[in-house]
């Protein structure tokens, strides 16, 4: 890359080392020695263990009994992270399942998430320059002293499992040694099973017995058994947290009960950018202790929810006059409209062409002339849409003058204990933190104002711990929304139907932006070229030999964040409806035009791309579609898509009765590389393909006069047994590196589905949630 | 002077007033946790007890409503068709997060126990519960696998 262009990914680099984490001042020159010793204690991190237990890298615990804790830096919200970290350090010790337990890793340097840095840089994964690949080797390497420790992006099984494995091999071998040494015998002569190891003659001693000379030896690098190769990979464990779950007694941030504890129930201005003017409650309420005036919110705290809740109710509010949004969806549309029409209120922000990241405005790309050619043009939109965990926002914090406890989920104690600090006027270090399970993530728990606001009230009530729960109402409608958002495609396709030059135009707001200035107020947006935008289009395996993909940053003030599958949720329903709108244009079947699309690659990649396409193509061959009856149309239709470092590809049918839409089945077919523990990738596929199937049916957030419109499950609803598909997956072992499954299965739903409409009615819908009507 | 009721099983008076919500009533007064609060409206029955034999939504009702009742909740599930649905769930892995499935099994045991005949298919369509994670096929397997239990035990 020459120029100019070296020189704004140079910059997008340092930017995209320094957002989070906030410490990294490589552009000031600061300290190499400092990096340095920070690189040194990554390296040298040991688990503290308590008396009795022995700890062997940052990993891993042998109690007094020769029972394994394995450290997880990685919350658990029904992604299975805690149970994968059980298997791997199991499996790498040899060990039933039963005899480890996940521990939560202690909130330090050591446990960084560098994946899910590194995925926020506007590289093309599929570069093999190795320029890219030392610049990315050298950025991860910053990252970890970045201390930035994250659990979203579906990164967790990427982000632990190597070093699990690595250091359960190790401890094996230095266990080993050890009853080598114990015994006088040559290692190779000792038998290990079921958490003893034995000599030929008959001695033996159990890993306890063993683990404190083996902490003694000097670590070997051991190279871990390959994947699939030992007791559990490939094929799977009981998740541990599944009894208890199913019981009951599985404990959430909102089932904290802590001594003396009050509640509180709060709520947030109706407009965004409100503020309060003044709460008060006239006459008091028997078991109310106060109600709390907050910026742009208040509260009412007392002796139980549904008092408080009651309280809410009577209190006499007024929020400040004109004061917030006063937009509608309507406008937001309209703006977006007006951006992707060159309207220079909304500059271009960046634009990734065939040559690479540039920061010029494209021209458009030359559609070149001849009556041969086919235009295929369409504009799709896809609706703000909220998160809706199980368990709604909430947080319990108990404020003293030089102390701050935190009982919450979240998905980043980093960013937890960063802002309770600074809204208790404490130091980071006075923050402790105590992590449940979390009733759903979906990345609504990577924003965490509600632990600022728990902290905000808990202030006026010192001493005490007040657990504050938002209401369903005011989860929804103070969210931090999955970006509404426009896009303008424009294909030329040769006379055979081949595609030609691709103009991809997408007018949303800057989801990188708005996540900066809530963790660093004082930042500066507009310095980073949000991937998050156009993720899912930004860099396709398609053969598209003159693409442009151009970003117009609308920020029309609605607080966005991130959920579930980001940017791919809105790229990939545009890419993939749009791929089979140029396959109906080109007269070719849907998957063969996919196919057509990837065959010119040699890479790997390409190839394990074209085995999905194949292998949809024998599943279609192979299942019939149901029939269509009297009054009901049938259709399927297929999607795929690359991302998170897998690949997936899927088969959606529809029964259309009326303007009725009915998803009867979907079929998965998924490489993540290797899955680790395949009934939990299952069931990570079906999850994420219910969660956008929700959305895509059902899911919108409307705005009227700087108001969300939608207000429960009434109005916003979700996906129930009466109207879920039958889902059932394929995994494909491609022993390519690790990719992510958590977020896998939502983006290609909704192209698929849209696109078994069209197969059924001959109606291309082109905006969500997906509609029906009669006449046109 | 409170509210009486047999909760699973047991005589229990509550202090509160008789105007709270039965959920806040179980979490707040008795903490008993395990019925879950999520929309509050009544729609998604994460806080589904058993009331007199039948399933309720908790967040819908006062303790005035239950006074002289008997309540169960998942603390309490103990019924012979109770523990089948949970090994049941339990082997079909259900639970995700996890945070909507007590009130799942509440409302499954209360459906089949007023009919242990029933299909499998009869006992899903009385399931309205939501579950964001979207664990609906391993909850379809856990019913069938209970319809099948109980139908080999003659229940």
């Amino acid at each position: 890359m020459a120029g100019r262009a070296a020189k704004i990914a140079r910059r997008t680099f340092l930017i995209g080392t320094g957002i989070l984490g906030g410490s990294l001042l490589i552009g000031a020159g600061v300290g190499a020695a400092y990096v340095k010793r920070r690189l040194n204690a990554f390296e040298d991190y040991k688990l503290p263990a308590s008396p009795g237990e022995v700890s062997f890298g940052a990993w891993l615990i042998i109690d007094r009994d020769g029972n394994i804790s394995v450290a997880v830096p990685h919350q658990e919200m029904g992604q299975g992270i805690h149970s994968l970290a059980v298997l791997l350090a199991a499996e790498g010790l040899r060990l039933p399942a039963e005899r480890v337990k996940a521990v939560p890793a202690p909130e330090a340097w050591r446990f960084v998430n560098p994946v899910v840095m590194k995925a926020q840089l506007p590289l093309d994964p599929h570069s093999e320059s190795s320029i890219q690949a030392a610049a990315l080797w050298t950025v991860s390497k910053l990252f970890r002293i970045s201390g930035y420790q994250s659990t979203g992006g579906s990164t967790s099984t990427r982000n632990i499992a190597e070093q699990i494995r690595i250091c359960a091999a190790v401890t094996l071998d230095m266990l080993t040694r050890a009853a080598a040494s114990r015994f006088g015998i040559a290692a190779d002569r000792l038998e290990i099973s079921n958490g003893s190891i034995a000599a030929p003659d008959g001695k033996r001693a159990t890993y306890a017995e063993l683990a404190e000379d083996a902490s003694r030896l000097d670590p070997r690098e051991v190279a871990p058994p390959p994947l699939g190769a030992g007791a559990y990979s490939g094929r799977g464990i009981a998740r541990a947290d599944v009894p208890a779950k199913t019981l009951g007694l599985a404990r959430y941030g909102i089932d904290t009960r802590e001594h003396g504890q009050l509640y509180s129930a709060i709520r947030h201005s109706p407009k965004f950018g409100g503020k309060l003017l003044r709460a008060t409650l006239p006459g008091g309420l028997p078991g109310v202790r106060g109600i709390v005036e907050g910026e742009d919110y208040f509260a009412v705290v007392a002796v139980d929810y549904s008092t408080a809740l009651a309280g809410l109710e009577k209190a006499d509010v007024q929020w400040q006059q004109g004061v917030g949004l006063a937009l509608s969806t309507k406008d937001v549309f309209g703006a977006y409209r007006a951006a992707l029409d060159k309207d220079e209120k909304y500059p271009s922000r960046w634009v990734i062409d065939s040559a690479g990241v540039t920061a010029r405005p494209s021209i458009g790309v030359a559609a070149g002339s001849g009556s041969e050619r086919r235009i295929v043009s369409a504009t799709y939109e896809a609706p703000y849409l909220a998160h809706t965990t199980m368990e709604p926002m909430n947080a319990t914090a108990l404020v003293t003058d030089t102390s701050c406890k935190i009982w919450a989920g979240h998905q980043s104690p980093t960013v937890a204990k960063l802002l309770a600090a600074r809204a208790a006027g404490l130091k980071f270090g006075d923050v402790e933190l105590f992590t449940p399970y979390l009733g759903g993530g979906f990345g609504r728990r990577l924003d965490l104002d509600y632990i600022v606001k728990a902290v905000e009230i808990a202030k006026h009530f010192k001493n005490t711990p007040v657990q504050t729960i938002w209401t369903r109402e005011e989860d929804i409608r103070d969210d931090f929304y999955r970006p509404a958002a426009m896009a303008d495609l424009h294909a030329v396709l040769d006379g055979a139907g081949s595609l030609i030059s691709l103009v991809y135009k997408i007018a949303t707001p800057s989801l990188s932006d708005q996540l900066v200035k809530r963790i660093f107020p004082a930042a500066k947006g507009g310095l980073l070229a949000d991937k998050n935008a156009a993720d899912g289009a930004l860099f396709p395996l398609y053969d598209i030999p003159n693409r442009s993909i151009e970003s117009f940053v609308v920020d029309p003030g609605v607080p966005v964040g991130l959920w579930r599958s980001v940017g791919h949720s809105l790229n990939c329903f545009f890419m993939e409806s749009f791929v089979d709108e140029l396959a109906t244009a080109a007269g070719v079947p849907p998957l063969a035009y996919r196919a057509r699309l990837l065959e010119r690659n040699k890479n790997n990649i390409s190839r394990r791309a074209r085995t999905l396409i194949e292998r949809l193509v024998k599943y279609d061959a192979e299942n019939p579609k149901q029939a269509a009856r009297p009054g009901v149309k049938v259709g399927r239709g297929f999607s795929f898509a690359e991302c998170f470092n897998s690949l997936v590809a899927q088969a959606a049918d529809v029964e259309i009765e009326g303007n009725d839409i009915r998803v009867s089945n979907v079929f998965v077919v998924a490489d993540c590389g290797f899955a680790i523990d395949p009934p939990n990738v299952i069931a990570q596929l079906r999850s994420a393909v219910n969660y956008g199937l929700s959305a895509a049916l059902f899911g919108r957030i409307d705005l009227e006069d700087g108001k969300v419109v939608q207000k429960n499950f009434d109005s916003y609803p979700a996906l129930t047994l009466a109207n879920a598909p039958r889902i059932s997956v394929e995994i494909v072992t491609s022993n390519a590196e690790l990719g992510g499954v958590g977020e896998l299965g939502t983006p290609g739903i909704a192209p698929a589905v849209g696109n078994a409409i069209f197969a059924a009615t001959g109606k291309r819908l082109r905006s969500l949630p997906f509609v029906l009507s009669t006449g046109a | 002077m409170g509210i009486e009721v047999a909760l699973n099983g047991k005589k229990t008076v509550f202090e509160s007033p008789a105007s709270t919500v039965l959920l806040w009533a179980l979490r707040d007064e008795l903490n008993l946790v395990g019925t879950k609060f999520s929309c509050g409206a009544g729609i998604c029955g994460a806080c589904t007890v058993i009331v007199d034999g039948q399933q309720q939504r908790s967040c819908q009702m006062s303790l005035s409503d239950v006074a002289g009742k008997s309540i169960q909740t998942i603390e309490g599930l103990s019924s012979e068709i109770g523990k089948v649905v949970t090994a049941a769930w339990i082997k079909a892995a259900a639970p995700q997060c996890g945070y909507c499935q007590p009130g799942f099994v509440m409302a499954a045991t209360s459906v089949i126990e007023a009919n242990p005949k029933q299909s499998a298919e009869e006992v899903l369509s009385q399931l309205t519960n939501i579950c964001r994670c979207g664990t609906y096929d391993a909850i379809r397997e856990a019913i069938s696998d209970v319809m099948t239990t109980l139908k080999k035990k003659g229940a």
